[in-house]
């Protein structure tokens, strides 16, 4: 039977009913005086809100219709709101043991019933038990709080009572508590300020999105051979976090001409989010990516993949206006460090450990990377021989028709150990000579929105051809094999048997797939652009048809978009 | 006291002291939002609402009403991993 705990004289002379919290805290009497502060801290923040329960008087006062916290009961409230939740201030430890031995019912010593705190003494009773209702009849004190979620019952309405200010200061503590506990920030939903319920008054018009709904989907006019740009921007307007940016207005533009390209995209998703079915005509999207990246200018067919890099380039640099800045107001001055939002969704960290033959001293860098660029067997570079069957190979659970390559083994190329060869030596820091070395890439950041780029286009000295051998890619994937902290725990020996399903940080879905019909010299881009889970679009210029899922994992693959299925808070 | 009801509280003391009550009310939360259950809950309260009218409905009512099918609700998977978690805790601390 847990200990039920014993009625004691503390230095609180106003109940005969006390906890004694002084075991838990230790008899320092600092620490009880620093306690005993911030209750009166507490009871000055609570003494000037007032609890009103309209529907009753059966408050602390007679007063009808208003209910007013006395001094007294804002202090017993102060204490029991304390108790459970400011206990942690005083040490991590004793929260822990304060919540475990302290905060238990006063009838039967339970702690997960529903803990209630009397308002008007301090009693603590179980709700499920309705030790706290009897208290309630016995001593005529109708208030109690609930100690988990900070909800305040009234005995005689006999439900929650809602006061705005009660409610400010438990969603407070609750933040306060979680930050103790290494949650961090949790999802809060959201509540309208004033200026934005003002607005939404004044617009009335809602859009509804239901499950099957089209917003969002709009075809692009062909200007001539630039189907390249109208897949990419079909990609970028369908990238989740990129569209809450946009539609939520946050581009704070600081360039003083017309000629920002974040602008420009940011009128582009309101073309695409206005419900207007025609396809819309990207001429000054056009013009503008002509101005800031010469190379693409001009009526030939271009690379999509050139082009994304490019944008995206363009993109970042005109972002400055949306950097964070530091404590002085000033803007962060290292372009490597820069919070853009493309920053923040598109850029991951490769890293690159060089391990000299030698003395087997590996030296480490990391490089920010906005795309993978996978080789493809067939190339002119040797294909590593994977044989289907080896370990891992159904991580990703993806069609392994005999022979066929899929993007995992094109991973498991690219992070291979790769033998540097002796015209290759490198000067190894340890040695203090020229070595032979390997050299291995991993993923040390993964991005929000991982790119990958098959190489299909070979331009070598020697010839200038495609690629067009079929490589079958996932509708969901896992990075944890290609992680630089994988790497690590194999070479510890941690070999991992089973994937770890509690670990969620490397899931990805794909959302976009930019595909290349034709050769080299003619060719033309379509997209496949998923609108609803399970729901898939091919974007052909201004055409724009429903698509089916086996219709996307079939089709060739030049750029794959996948996305972070877990998002967290930083 | 019975002698199940006794190692349950033993259990959520050792649970709690070590803070793992919460990391597994946060994982519970997590897996219940991801699996659709709190959408079917939420979906489920409106209900109940719109059934005994916004004026007299009580906190209550709501409890009554959507507990057992929450109970029920509750996909066998997510069952299955707390308990993996609580027993390798439990494993892992034992006295």
């Amino acid at each position: 039977m847990p200990h039920l705990l014993k009625p004691n004289q503390s230095f609180l002379s106003c109940s005969n009913q006390v906890p004694r919290f002084h075991d838990a805290f230790g008899t320092s009497n600092m620490q009880r005086l620093l306690y005993f502060c911030r209750s009166w801290f507490l009871v000055w923040t609570c003494s000037r809100s007032v609890a009103s329960c309209c529907c009753c008087s059966g408050g602390l006062l007679s007063t009808p219709g208003m209910l007013d916290m006395s001094s007294r009961a804002s202090w017993i409230f102060a204490f029991s709101l304390a108790s459970s939740w400011w206990t942690s201030w005083l040490s991590l430890s004793m929260l822990k043991n304060t919540a475990a031995k302290s905060c238990i019912c006063h009838m039967c010593g339970a702690h997960l019933n529903r803990l209630h705190s009397c308002l008007h003494c301090v009693f603590f009773g179980c709700f499920t038990k309705k030790h706290i209702h009897e208290h309630a009849k016995n001593k005529r004190h109708n208030l109690a709080i609930d100690l988990l979620y900070g909800g305040i019952y009234c005995f005689v309405c006999q439900d929650y009572i809602y006061d705005k200010d009660m409610e400010q200061i438990a969603k407070e503590e609750q933040r306060k508590s979680w930050k103790l506990q290494g949650i961090g920030e949790k999802y809060t939903t959201w509540e309208p300020t004033k200026r934005e319920l003002e607005l939404l008054r004044h617009n009335p018009k809602r859009r509804k999105i239901t499950t099957n709904c089209t917003i969002g989907l709009r075809g692009l006019i062909n200007l001539g051979n630039t189907c390249f740009m109208n897949c990419i921007v079909q990609a970028l307007t369908h990238t989740p976090l990129l569209r809450d940016f946009f539609l939520s207005d946050r581009h704070k533009c600081e360039m003083q001409s017309n000629s920002c390209l974040v602008c420009e995209m940011s009128q582009l998703f309101q073309e695409f989010y206005s419900g207007h079915r025609s396809p819309h005509i990207p001429f000054r999207l056009l013009h503008l990516v002509w101005t800031h990246a010469r190379h693409l200018a001009g009526y030939e067919q271009q690379d999509a993949h050139e082009f994304l890099i490019a944008a995206l380039d363009v993109l970042h640099r005109h972002c400055k206006g949306d950097t964070i800045r530091d404590d002085n107001g000033k803007k962060a001055n290292n372009p490597n460090h820069c919070n853009c939002i493309i920053d923040q969704i598109f850029t991951g960290g490769l890293q690159s450990d060089v391990t000299c033959q030698v003395c087997h001293g590996v030296s480490t860098t990391i490089d920010p990377f906005w795309d993978i660029s996978l080789d493809l067997p067939g190339s002119s570079t040797p294909f590593w021989p994977l044989s289907p069957g080896g370990d891992g190979s159904t991580v990703n659970g993806e069609s392994h028709l005999s022979g066929s390559t899929t993007l995992t083994d094109c991973l498991r190329r690219f992070t291979r150990p790769e033998h540097l060869g002796s015209s290759a030596k490198i000067k190894c820091g340890g040695c203090h000579s020229y070595q032979e070395s390997t050299k291995q890439l991993t993923m040390k950041k993964l991005p929000i929105v991982a790119c990958f780029h098959l190489k299909r286009f070979e331009h070598s000295a020697k010839l200038r051809r495609k690629i067009t051998t079929y490589v079958s890619f996932p509708l969901e994937l896992d990075m944890t094999p290609f992680m630089a902290s994988s790497k690590e725990s194999r070479m510890n020996g941690q070999y991992q048997q089973t994937v770890d399903v509690l670990n969620n940080d490397n899931k990805y879905s794909l959302f976009a797939v930019v595909n290349h019909q034709g050769t080299l010299e003619s060719g033309h881009y379509t997209s496949f652009i998923r609108q609803h889970k399970d729901q898939w679009f091919k974007c052909d210029d201004a055409i724009i048809t429903k698509a089916s899922i086996k219709d996307v994992l079939d089709s060739e693959g030049y750029l794959l978009f996948y996305h972070k299925q877990f998002l967290e808070y930083e | 006291m019975s002698k199940e009801s006794r190692m349950r509280a033993t259990v959520n003391q050792k649970l709690t002291e070590m803070g793992e009550r919460e990391r597994l009310k946060e994982l519970l939360r997590a897996k219940l939002t991801e699996c659709g259950w709190k959408d079917q809950m939420k979906a489920h309260c409106k209900e109940v609402i719109k059934d005994k009218g916004l004026e007299h409905v009580t906190v209550e009512d709501l409890l009554v009403e959507i507990t057992p099918k929450g109970r029920a609700l509750v996909p066998d998977s997510v069952k299955k991993e707390l308990l993996h978690r609580i027993r390798a805790f439990l494993a892992q601390h034992a006295t």
